[in-house]
């Protein structure tokens, strides 16, 4: 407590803490010849302050008033010079009060001045916390927005695709339903002409072995009718295979655009691959040979549609890569528990400034109009969403392999 | 917290006038220093600027010393009312054992006086004084004034509170002493419980406010 009081502005000072800023020798010499003789200064508990040694301690002592007690003495004085001696005290006492006065006021000055700059200090903290925690926020809104600009255009894109996949699928099943009918009553008449042929071709025994029949045995073989029942057979068959490929065809069609199965399903991926190639087929045909080389690979939790719509892209993009006549290897495997897909061409590769950016939305290097820049995104996209990644590999004049990891199993 | 010296047998009360600027702290207690005549009496010490802005503080010391040989010493300060001074009136404020907030009357005022009074909870709380327990008393000045709040009205607005209210004309001299009075009877109740006064002085609280008002309140219940 003590310690604390010492600081006060307002503490008690004693006759040589008031003194100190003031010449002293000055102030003894001015007192001295006012009074006309050697005077010492003692403080309230009798230490010498200035002044004489030689003064008799034993003349009269002057108490020096401080606030309410004595703080001082003046000794040395002479009873009979009291005016003189008061106007001594008079003057020391004011002395005193000025030098109180400019202690206490220049204390106090230093007290607020620290209090205020506690306070200052104390308030920069707090702006700067706030400072940092709306940089914080303005840092994250800056990263919120990248991500939700980021999320829009995800499901833009996908949004795209899903109405691409839609019409797609629309187009197919109208067609599927169009077609399915004509096949049916196609392949259904095919098998009954079959069964004519075969009955006719009965009936053609038997009138061949009538007798008196030559002259009609002469025109049948003049008009070579042996290689017509046999060829008409033939026609038929073809046709009926024929009309079978024209419902595979639109089989895969719908399988292709997902527009019958349900959403996620265990599936082969080799299955997929091969609807895909069936679909491809036809723009592929003139520009490369396909290679399938389908290993034994696990089925594949997934969306079965939306991976053979990528690899229908990787196709097509293989193909068009391709200047005059290449190859196209597709190969399935398993690798640390993932299904790999690696489809390769011997086209005319990516060039390197531009492999960075293939995976970009809205990123093509075809000519206007010609692609939507979307085949890769979104296949990307499709991959990610199935928890795999795609890796891509290219070197001009040889050829791009892209890679597909996909997670096997649920 | 008062300052105990035990070796001079000497208890220094700090008393703090707070409040608004220019509600006429420091013309409270040059009417003391005029007025009143305790046994001692220092030199007021008054720190304007040429406008009547108290700068850093006025100070009154006054005093007596009881029978039993105690010297009890009061030192009456004001505080700068302006807002810019905060940290002096903080510095002024710390270890008070006793506060008289001097509000001015005047209606144009009413925002200062809250401000002030804020301030003045605010900073007790910054300087470690429990404001519940702080000896306190509100002075509504200037009733002499046009255009003031009526005492009716000051009344319905601080019923409330715990603290004693009073009503005075610092420059006529009105309510000064009554002022002092209450805040003197609030300050000998806490003095006593930490000091044991009464019963290690035989200072009681009447001896101990005469001691300082004297007569200046002849006849005025406590």
């Amino acid at each position: 407590m003590r310690t604390l009081l010492e600081n006060n502005f307002d503490r008690e000072r004693s006759l040589s803490d008031l003194l100190n800023n003031i010449d002293q020798k000055k102030l003894h010499g001015s007192l001295s010849s006012l009074l006309g003789e050697d005077m010492r200064l003692v403080s309230g508990r009798g230490e010498l302050i200035f002044g004489g040694e030689a003064v008799a301690s034993g003349s009269m002592p002057i108490s020096l008033c401080g606030e309410f007690e004595p703080i001082g003495y003046i000794q040395g004085m002479q009873v009979d010079a009291k005016a003189r001696s008061e106007a001594c005290i008079s003057l020391l006492e004011l002395l005193l009060c000025s030098a109180k006065q400019y202690y206490m006021v220049s204390d106090l000055h230093v007290e607020a001045t620290h209090a205020d700059y506690e306070r200052l200090l104390q308030k920069n903290a707090a702006l700067l916390e706030s400072e940092a925690r709306y940089k914080a926020l303005a840092e994250n809104l800056e990263l919120r927005v990248a991500e939700q600009v980021k999320t829009i255009e995800n499901a833009q894109r996908q949004l795209y695709q899903a109405e691409k996949m839609a019409s797609v699928g629309q187009l197919a099943a109208g067609v599927a339903h169009e077609i399915n009918n004509p096949i049916g009553f196609i392949s259904s008449n095919l098998n009954t002409a079959k069964s004519y042929v075969e009955k006719l071709k009965a009936f053609i025994d038997l009138f061949k072995a009538v007798q008196g029949g030559e002259t009609l045995l002469a025109e049948w073989n003049n008009n070579n009718m042996d290689f017509v029942m046999e060829d008409f057979s033939e026609l038929l068959r073809e046709s009926a295979a024929g009309t079978e490929r024209v419902g595979r065809i639109v089989a895969d069609l719908r399988g292709f655009s997902n527009i019958d199965g349900a959403d996620e399903e265990q599936a082969d991926i080799n299955h997929c691959i091969r609807l895909a190639c069936n679909v491809a087929a036809g723009n592929v045909k003139g520009h490369a040979e396909i290679k399938l080389e389908l290993g034994d690979v696990p089925s594949v939790h997934c969306q079965p549609g939306r991976l053979s719509q990528v690899f229908l892209n990787m196709l097509l993009n293989a193909s068009q890569s391709i200047v005059e006549y290449g190859v196209i290897k597709i190969q399935t495997s398993v690798e640390e528990g993932m299904v790999l897909i690696r489809i390769s061409d011997n086209g005319a590769g990516i060039p390197e400034d531009v492999l960075p950016r293939i995976f970009d939305p809205f990123f093509t290097t075809k000519e206007v109009g010609q692609g939507t820049g979307l085949g890769l995104s979104v296949s990307h996209d499709i991959i990610k969403s199935h928890g795999g990644r795609i890796k891509v590999a290219s070197k001009q004049g040889l050829g791009t392999t892209f890679t597909i990891y996909l997670p096997a199993g649920v | 917290m008062a300052e105990f010296d035990e070796q001079q047998n000497k208890l220094t009360i700090k008393l703090v006038y707070y409040g608004p600027a220019q509600s006429g702290k420091t013309t409270n207690i040059m009417y003391l220093h005029n007025y009143l005549q305790p046994e001692l009496k220092g030199e007021i010490m008054v720190l304007e600027t040429q406008n009547d802005r108290t700068l850093f503080f006025d100070l009154l010391p006054l005093g007596f010393k009881t029978a039993t040989g105690l010297l009890v010493k009061f030192k009456l300060f004001t505080v700068p009312g302006q807002v810019a001074h905060d940290g002096t009136r903080k510095a002024l404020l710390s270890r008070a054992d006793g506060v008289v907030f001097v509000a001015d009357s005047q209606c144009s005022q009413g925002t200062n006086n809250a401000e002030a009074f804020e301030n003045l909870a605010d900073n007790a709380g910054r300087v470690g004084l429990n404001f519940e327990t702080l000896p306190l008393v509100v002075q509504f000045n200037k009733r002499d004034l046009p255009n003031i709040f009526t005492e009716a009205a000051v009344r319905e607005r601080w019923q409330a509170t715990k603290w004693p209210l009073l009503f005075s004309s610092a420059t006529l001299g009105d309510g000064v002493c009554e002022t002092f009075n209450a805040l003197l009877a609030q300050v000998y109740v806490s003095m006593d419980r930490q000091y044991a006064l009464q019963a290690k002085y035989s200072l009681d609280q009447v001896a101990f406010i005469h001691a300082v008002l004297g007569n200046a309140l002849a006849g005025a219940a406590l």
